[in-house]
């Protein structure tokens, strides 16, 4: 079961992935990149990420691609952009073989150490959470223990993220005294 | 049922430091502060922005200055999360100087420039809060929140002239690859997290040691972190962005960038070295080695071909960032420990000061000259000596010329290379040795525009220079001279024994 | 039957991160438009809280889950930023890709 669970999972993640890049259109390629948020969001139950979860359907699939969707349709991009053409010859295969190498170096290295990776601090593998909802209690636990002060302090970022990009959306001012 | 619910589960509220952590409060409070504040005054009234923000970086000195003189020596909170040390007091303090400075030099050049100067402010605030986070993370998380927390404001300013395409494009481009390399190194960090278990620095120094288990994923790791912070110090072949970045942006941005951001990058990357993986030196060392000897080089001979001065400039503070990295690289080898850390606080403290002085004589002379190429500096010195002279000590600093600070620095880089003293460290030293005298090229260019040239178009009116950039002038011009003629002041902070504790020696 | 039965170990759903962030890395470096790069690197943040939480359960330790919270919350402004970025300089080009934003070269 979770087998099958983890390749319809895996499958949306991929095709969605492969949709955002190859894709022409950018309406097309937020969609796809959706079926790939969606997908990770699968996983993350199956990882007993509840919290996690709710977070990546909510925050991303939800706010943030409605926020792209937008964007592109506000400006008007929604065209068809010609990828047939590449100004520069040498940087598609140049690109491919760092993709591929990249993939390539990162499956080898932990395949290879299959061992070294989880055994950490040495202690005995128990699963994250005993039952459902003390995910959320643990995270919270942690957000507002270990890291409560860059927790706090994203806040402040938060604020200043809005208001900085108000005044850079906002319509130019036309003159000094205008105000 | 909510009240059942908590009752279960015992929760006790961290215990927190509030005298350690009392300048990123007051940053906040003032971030906040001048958000408020810009919303009420009139727009004839908006250089209450300017002071406030003086006046709340200030403020946050003081903390910093109480507690390098209060009885506990370093400070640790949230289990080694979060440390005040001296190596992060010595940092924040610097952080905080560069930032009133690049205050003092956005004044004027942000009221004429019809930026909107409230959010300015902010802004600027927002990402030194970031920097002086930096200076106390020890672990994952917190490295990144600081990182973010400097970028993402340091984003939307080089963006900030939004009528100017050069300058959007700038922050396209910065923010692009900005957040392309956070990606990188968050990836780099995921892995380093599956290896040790831990995000803690000082937990993953323990986990990860060279014998045993140590393999492809723990290398792999590492390079990723590096490489993302490579972006982030703009080494050559991640520097890209960098001249576009620098020419593009508001010039006081600019040098804010090319300062206190890369500072960060640096602070950032010498934590994790020293802190988190000192064990993998075998495989930092030699990829930091051709980062160090390419960014010198690739980043003089550009430097050599540019024909406008914050281009050049551009270029020769990625060569500097060079000479930053050459000590790291053979930082685990013998006993170049010590002296690599106190090099590289060093030089982050010196280049800080010439540096920013340097952008503060451009920007004076820019509001003459009306120009940005090197040829407009012509007679300089004809008709504003004052300007002439310190453009001249801030660019035979730069080139490294006795007494001045940049000697310093280079003198305490190539004395903890030759401290390492293997063949690695003689070939780095040679390469520093040779780039040194390229670097003589192009500032002795602008110096003979400055001294011999004649005016370009018999210009020999200055425009008066305002009070808050010569405030700016003094104190990095007197900076700079000290620094040099007293090295004992800030040689003494080379003294950092707890990152250096890391290598186990 | 017993295929069915195995379960997807820690290794699996690295290499699935590793696959995203090949995708995403490529993408960032083949495509033009500037809101499609920033999908890319999007899908390369995916792949490192893939990541993060896959071993946070194989480790039985929180820390990488409250690391993805933090991944999540400063994308968001992250994006926020970006786009205001990008409408800012589309507004007035509409239509502009990385090469065409080349008033700096050099």
């Amino acid at each position: 079961m979770e087998l099958v669970v983890f390749v319809i999972a895996a499958a949306m993640v991929i095709v969605g992935a492969l949709g955002v890049i190859l894709r022409p259109n950018p309406v097309h390629a937020a969609l796809s990149l959706v079926l790939t948020l969606f997908g990770v969001a699968v996983h993350f139950v199956a990882l007993e990420a509840h919290f996690l979860a709710a977070v990546q359907v909510i925050v991303y699939a939800g706010a943030i691609v409605v926020l792209f969707l937008f964007v592109i349709m506000l400006l008007g991009v929604d065209r068809t952009e010609d990828i047939s053409i590449e100004p520069f010859k040498v940087q598609r295969p140049m690109a491919l073989v760092v993709g591929v190498g990249v993939i390539g170096l990162v499956t080898a290295a932990v395949s290879s150490s299959r061992d070294a990776i989880g055994r950490g601090n040495g202690l005995e593998i128990p699963t994250v959470t005993g039952d459902n909802d003390s995910n959320v209690r643990q995270i919270a636990r942690s957000v507002f223990g270990d890291y409560v002060v860059a927790f706090e302090l994203t806040s402040v970022l938060l604020v200043v993220a809005v208001v900085g990009t108000v005044m850079l959306t906002r319509r130019i001012k036309t003159g000094k005294g205008e105000s | 049922m909510l009240a059942s619910i908590l009752a279960q589960v015992p929760w006790q509220a961290p215990s927190i430091d509030y005298h350690a952590i009392a300048p990123e409060i007051v940053l906040a409070a003032g971030i906040v502060l001048i958000i408020l504040v810009d919303l009420f005054v009139g727009e004839s009234k908006k250089w209450v922005t300017a002071s406030l923000t003086g006046f709340v970086l200030l403020g946050a000195l003081i903390p910093v200055l109480t507690l390098a003189v209060s009885d506990p020596d370093a400070r640790s909170l949230f289990d080694g999360r979060y440390v005040i040390d001296e190596y992060a007091l010595t940092l924040k303090a610097l952080f905080l100087i560069a930032g009133y400075v690049v205050v003092l030099l956005s004044q004027n050049h942000v009221e004429e420039g019809d930026y909107y100067q409230g959010e300015y402010y902010t802004l600027l605030l927002t990402s030194l809060t970031g920097m002086v986070m930096m200076a106390s993370s020890r672990d994952l998380v917190s490295i990144f929140v600081a990182l973010e927390f400097l970028s993402i404001p340091a984003y939307m300013l080089a963006a900030w002239r939004k009528r100017d395409r050069k300058s959007n494009e700038a922050g396209v481009k910065y923010y692009l690859l900005g957040v392309f390399a956070s990606a990188v190194m968050l990836y780099g960090m995921s892995l380093l997290y599956g290896v040790t278990g831990s995000t803690l620095l000082s937990e993953i120094g323990r986990q990860i040691t060279v014998d045993g288990d140590f393999g492809g994923v723990h290398a792999l790791a590492i390079v990723f972190v590096v490489v993302g912070f490579a972006f982030k110090v703009s080494a050559v072949p991640f520097h890209t962005w960098a001249p576009d970045t620098y020419e593009g942006a508001p010039t006081p941005v600019t040098a804010f960038l090319s300062v206190a951001s890369k500072a960060a990058g640096f602070v950032a990357l010498v934590t994790i070295l020293y802190v988190g993986v000192p064990q993998a030196k075998d495989v930092w060392q030699p990829f930091l080695w051709v980062l160090a000897a390419l960014t010198m080089t690739v980043g003089n001979l550009l430097a050599l071909r540019q024909s406008n001065i914050v281009r050049m400039l551009a270029y020769s503070s990625i060569s500097q960032g060079g000479f930053i990295l050459m000590p790291l690289a053979v930082a685990g080898t013998g006993d170049a420990a010590g002296p690599a850390l106190q090099a590289v606080v060093v030089y982050l403290l010196v280049y800080a000061a010439m540096n920013l002085g340097m952008f503060a004589v451009v920007i004076a002379a820019a509001r003459t000259t009306r120009s940005g190429e090197i040829s407009s500096f012509g007679g300089l010195f004809s008709y504003a000596p004052g300007l002439g002279v310190l453009m001249t000590i801030f660019l035979a600093s730069l080139a490294g010329i006795p007494p001045l600070g940049g000697w310093i620095a280079k003198f305490a880089a190539f004395r903890a290379v030759l401290e390492a003293g293997n063949g690695w460290a003689y070939g780095i030293a040679v390469i520093g040795a040779v780039n040194s005298v390229i670097a003589f090229g192009y500032y002795g260019n602008v110096m003979r525009e400055v001294w011999m040239k004649p005016a370009p178009n018999g210009e020999t009116r200055a425009v008066a220079t305002p009070t808050s950039l010569v405030a700016a002038l003094t104190i990095t011009g007197a900076a700079t001279l000290l620094l040099g003629v007293l090295p004992g002041t800030v040689l003494r902070f080379g003294d950092l024994a707890d990152l250096v504790g890391a290598f186990g020696r | 039957m017993t295929l069915l039965a195995t379960t997807p170990t820690t290794t699996w759903y690295l290499v699935l991160g590793a696959v995203l962030f090949g995708i995403g890395a490529v993408g960032v470096l083949v495509r033009r438009n500037p809101l499609v790069m920033f999908m890319c690197i999007e899908l390369m943040l995916n792949a490192v809280n893939l990541s993060f939480v896959a071993l946070a359960k194989r480790l039985g330790d929180i820390g990488g889950q409250t690391t993805v919270f933090f991944v999540m919350v400063v994308a968001a402004a992250e994006v926020v930023v970006g786009l205001g970025i990008i409408v800012s300089i589309m507004r007035r080009r509409p239509g502009a890709t990385a090469d065409d934003i080349a008033e700096l070269k050099g």
